[in-house]
């Protein structure tokens, strides 16, 4: 028995997207329960899966350290807070 | 849609929409207890496929009218219904349960094969809308067996359920009267009893040779069996709290 990951993609739309996962005992089985559980209402016009034992999975230590790393958002949410007060303080003089 | 039809083409398209009916209702019923939840929603809608092949069928001989469909499919006495006796079969054993979606499934093939042909031209139309959902029951019946046959176990159980089930498969192959003439006026290619021998090849290549027993008393699919009582009580159960209910 593996576990298989489901993707979904209505054609020229969007992307593949996770739609969820099931169980199944051969590659061709879990095909025809995915028909069966996920697209049975079109949900999607192609359809992925991916045996989750073969997904490569970062180690949550490779990820950590750019958890902290503000410097590296491009929001302007620093200049827009700087150019608010600018103009804050050009109302009050 | 409706199409004109004799009594006798008329029954003989019962006895298919009655067979979709009552299997479709079967494998409904298994909805939160099939042994595991994949299963629980294949064969859940596959049941729903069945009811809406059943549902074309009603349609052409009722007309669009669905209160006229309704009474069509749940308002016959039992001696109007043309259903064969393996679908009328009650089981709470699922090995039971998908050995009949898999007798079924590869009977039908043969059975729609027959009238995708047809000279009634939406009936050809339904038989081929029927077609592309059918092989995706049989894909699903197929792989299922893959796994299961591979293990000695689940293939003793299996074959044990298929033993079960083989004398009331025979009674699937039985015409109904007007069988005849709708042979004879093409309204299918041939008997179905005719495909039997092919039938048989499929499922015995699949699990070995099978004892098929002796068919069930039908009486050209007019007589009920006695599970079909409590099975037409549980499908009208709704519907009989409050017979002049507006729906």
């Amino acid at each position: 028995m593996h576990t298989y990951e489901i993707f979904l993609k209505k054609d020229g739309r969007d992307e593949y997207r996770h739609a969820g996962a099931l169980d199944a005992a051969t590659d061709d089985l879990a095909m025809v329960m995915a028909r069966e559980s996920y697209i049975r209402r079109a949900e999607g016009d192609r359809l992925w899966l991916v045996r989750r034992d073969h997904v490569i999975v970062a180690d949550p230590d490779l990820i950590a350290p750019n958890a902290d790393k503000p410097h590296r958002h491009h929001d302007g949410s620093a200049v827009a807070a700087r150019r608010k007060a600018m103009r804050n303080e050009g109302a009050s003089s | 849609m409706t199409v004109d039809v004799t009594p006798a083409v008329r029954e003989f398209l019962l006895a298919i929409a009655d067979d979709k009916h009552l299997m479709g209702q079967q494998h409904a019923e298994w909805i939160g207890v099939t042994p595991f939840l994949e299963e629980d929603l294949a064969f859940c809608s596959i049941g729903q496929d069945e009811l809406g092949h059943a549902a074309l069928l009603y349609e052409l001989l009722a007309g669009d009218d669905d209160a006229a469909i309704d009474s069509l499919a749940y308002d016959r006495g039992a001696d109007d219904y043309r259903s064969c006796h393996l679908v009328e079969l009650a089981t709470d054993d699922w090995t039971v349960a998908f050995a009949r979606h898999w007798l079924f499934d590869t009977a039908d093939q043969h059975r729609w094969a027959l009238v995708s042909q047809s000279t009634v031209s939406e009936l050809q139309d339904v038989a081929a809308r029927v077609e592309r959902e059918e092989r995706f029951h049989r894909l699903h019946a197929d792989n299922m067996l893959d796994v299961l046959l591979a293990d000695a176990t689940a293939r003793d159980r299996f074959v044990t359920a298929v033993a079960v089930l083989a004398p009331l498969t025979q009674g699937l192959f039985e015409p109904v009267a007007g069988e005849a003439e709708a042979v004879a006026t093409g309204v299918a290619a041939g008997p179905l009893a005719a495909e039997w021998d092919a039938f048989v090849a499929t499922i015995e290549a699949r699990i070995g040779a099978v004892e098929w027993g002796s068919a069930p008393s039908q009486a050209q699919r007019t007589l009920r069996s006695d599970d079909w009582r409590p099975l037409m009580a549980r499908m009208r159960e709704v519907i009989d709290l409050d017979l002049s209910a507006t729906w």
